[in-house]
């Protein structure tokens, strides 16, 4: 009996052995060797000289930079605006199932599904220039003006995800205790008292995991930028994972590429980390 | 627990083994093929194959122009390529540059005379692939927006200065109509819009010897400067937005392929238009490029059954068997010679026009750096484009940065 639990995992162990941990060994290894994906013959081992390259080369750098943007525009706006709509789905007190499933209803879409219905949205003459003309305001080249190509995939990111952190957020509020928040009101606390005392410190773990898990997503941007913008215009929206995945597939530089991964991954590590520990410690400060 | 394993670990064995007999199905040999084209397009034409070749069975796989590239790229890689796969001309000198393609001179010498395009499929005078359908753009203009503006569709614009006046007078009707459509925001296709222009007017991308850069010559620059003084009346977008705004009737002119031919008569049925000839520069001086892309037929060196790849190359790039992929897809026409000739293009004088314009059309040469190449043009462009850089120094600086890519390292 004891080996059961052992053997029930096997199968999931083998998928990620195949699947994870192969792949990113792999990777891993080849981030060492240039490597041609047209001449696998002629790999040769270069140690760490694909990392020197992606440190000083501009175009990493620019990436990064752009990436960076992403992430810290949008976490700060998918996490408000999911703990707004997740405070505003826990009031509703009619239809809150039919206002659930709306909200969360993009999450369930491929990304590719939404990109491209953003495409026409941010066209010349989509539905949001339509929207401006009847306003009487000029149209915008949101996704031509180097100006607004990367604001505009932010909203549309930030629209993608926002529904999936909120039903995470609401599952989280709902585990609060009806008494502790009727005691609260009783008090005469305010409504705003009652989230940064009550509600707040309730949910905070939750906070931290998707502040976490939509860091790493950011960081991760690829969908969006290929079927939206391929990088452009003017390298405005060219981020890390494109850049890597143009240095790879285009120039078949996959060694290089393969470096670029695990920077981005020692980078979203380090990032992770820190964000840990300072959480950690204002909850310290707070306790 | 242990017994009753064992007839699932003999059915996941024989599938195994089964997987692994690629090779043949039954007694037929079996050719792995990858393209472009709808399966239910190249079907029919490989079941002739098939017919022609009753011991041989294709294995036809359809690509997808979004991944077909990274495809083939890990196909590649873990040594595992198909036997015959439908390339593009821009993918193809990487290819040929890192030695992964057959070279395919010595066995098709009879095919020369009888295929087109053999420009982009050819590198230091070998063939390392079969040219099969060609691919061209040419000029569409909206006859209804042409008479608004107080011009004679019938005779349309076929200079430079035709041109720029159709499109400021087009541009002038008014809000929601532009005279043009000029691409941006999508690096990978300007220099097929500007090319056309610097190509006819005698400039090009690099000496005839491949070893020089040529981007900063006064005819590239004289082109680049009158290509630029159109966007004012320009709409710039994606192709695929202007290929809409055409489709809409906000566009007078707009360059495409022959893809809206069959696109038009299905979205926008009422449209009123005309694809014609690139303009030239001028009355009696250049001629009316454009760009010339290719799908080529290629073999891998890693490819297991390559002479029956070879065999179905020959058959494919017959008339009788591309003319089918033309009408029913209109991507691109047919590499054959003969088909040219063929009754289809009496009947289809739209199309004839893409026929005509291919035979001004300009590849890009064949280089083992293209792809960087590539690159720094479209970069440079988009500078220009955009105006943070005049023409002048957007060209000169794709020349500098082409001339040191091209400069041996000391």
């Amino acid at each position: 009996m004891r080996g059961r639990p052992v053997l029930g995992l096997l199968p999931w162990a083998l998928f990620f052995a195949a699947f994870g941990l192969l792949p990113l060994l792999t990777a891993l290894g080849l981030s060492f060797f240039a490597m041609n994906p047209l001449r696998p013959d002629l790999t040769r081992w270069i140690g760490l000289a694909n990392y020197g390259h992606a440190l000083t080369s501009p175009a990493f750098w620019h990436a990064l930079r752009t990436t960076a943007l992403f992430v810290v525009v949008s976490v700060p706006l998918t996490l408000g605006l999911g703990y707004l709509v997740a405070a505003l789905l826990g009031r509703v007190r009619r239809g809150e199932a039919f206002f659930r499933a709306a909200v969360f209803f993009p999450a369930t879409l491929s990304m590719v599904v939404i990109s491209l219905v953003f495409k026409s949205l941010y066209a010349e003459q989509g539905l949001l220039n339509g929207w401006l003309a009847m306003a009487g305001l000029p149209p915008f080249h949101w996704l031509q003006d180097p100006r607004l190509a990367l604001p505009s995939i932010i909203a549309m990111d930030v629209w993608a995800s926002v529904g999936y952190y909120a039903i995470l957020l609401l599952a989280a509020r709902k585990t609060l205790p009806l008494e502790q928040l009727e005691a609260a009101r009783l008090e005469g606390l305010s409504f705003g008292q009652i989230e940064r005392r009550i509600v707040f410190p309730h949910v905070k773990p939750v906070v931290l995991f998707v502040i976490l898990l939509d860091t790493i997503r950011a960081f991760q941007i690829f969908i969006e930028v290929f079927v939206l913008t391929r990088g452009g215009p003017l390298e405005s929206t060219l981020t890390l994972v494109y850049h890597l995945y143009e240095r790879a597939f285009y120039h078949f530089e996959m060694g290089y590429a393969c470096a670029i991964a695990y920077l981005l991954l020692l980078l979203v590590g380090a990032i992770l980390l820190v964000q840990r520990r300072v959480l950690r410690e204002r909850e310290a400060v707070a306790a | 627990m242990g017994s009753r394993s064992h007839p699932v670990v003999a059915a996941l064995a024989a599938a195994l083994l089964l997987a692994g007999c690629g090779g043949n199905v039954g007694q037929k040999r079996q050719i792995v093929f990858w393209q472009f084209s709808p399966l239910e397009t190249i079907q029919p034409v490989l079941a002739r194959f098939e017919k022609e070749h009753p011991d041989l069975h294709v294995q036809v796989e359809q690509l997808t122009w979004q991944s077909g590239r990274e495809k083939i790229v890990a196909a590649i890689a873990a040594g595992r390529p198909p036997d015959l796969c439908e390339i593009g001309s821009t993918f193809l000198p990487g290819l040929v540059a890192d030695s992964t393609l057959v070279d395919l001179t010595d066995s098709v010498p009879d095919l020369v005379p009888q295929l087109r395009g053999w420009e982009t499929a050819r590198y230091r005078g070998r063939a390392y692939a079969l040219p099969w359908m060609l691919g061209t753009r040419a000029l569409y203009m909206n006859v209804d927006l042409m008479r608004k503006a107080g011009l004679d569709p019938a005779h349309p614009p076929t200079t430079w200065s035709e041109l720029a006046s159709a499109v400021a007078r087009v541009d002038a009707i008014g809000p929601g109509i532009k005279g043009f459509g000029m691409n941006s925001g999508e690096r990978e296709v300007l220099f097929k819009k500007f090319m056309p222009f610097a190509w006819g007017n005698g400039g090009d991308i690099l000496d005839s010897t491949l070893t020089r850069s040529v981007v900063a010559s006064p005819q590239n620059l004289e082109a680049l400067r009158f290509y630029l003084s159109l966007k004012p009346h320009a709409l710039l977008d994606r192709q695929e937005m202007l290929d809409e705004a055409f489709l809409r009737g906000r566009l007078g002119f707009t360059i495409s392929g022959p893809w809206l031919l069959r696109k038009i008569p299905q979205s926008a049925p009422q449209l009123a238009f005309e694809p014609i000839l690139m303009p030239r520069p001028g009355p009696n001086r250049g001629k009316p490029a454009s760009f010339a892309g290719a799908e080529a037929l290629g073999i891998f060196r890693g490819a297991r059954e390559k002479a029956v790849a070879l065999t179905l190359a020959r058959f494919l790039v017959r008339e009788e068997n591309t003319m089918p992929l033309y009408v029913a897809t209109g991507n691109a026409f047919p590499a054959a010679v003969a088909a040219a000739q063929d009754s289809y293009f009496v009947g289809h004088t739209k199309d004839r026009v893409f026929v005509e314009q291919l035979t001004t059309a300009v590849a890009p040469p064949v280089h083992p750096r293209w792809v960087e190449i590539e690159e720094i043009l479209n970069s440079e462009l988009e500078q220009a484009i955009y105006g943070t850089k005049t023409a002048q120094a957007a060209l000169r600086s794709a020349d500098e940065r082409i001339a040191a890519l091209l400069s041996p390292k000391p």
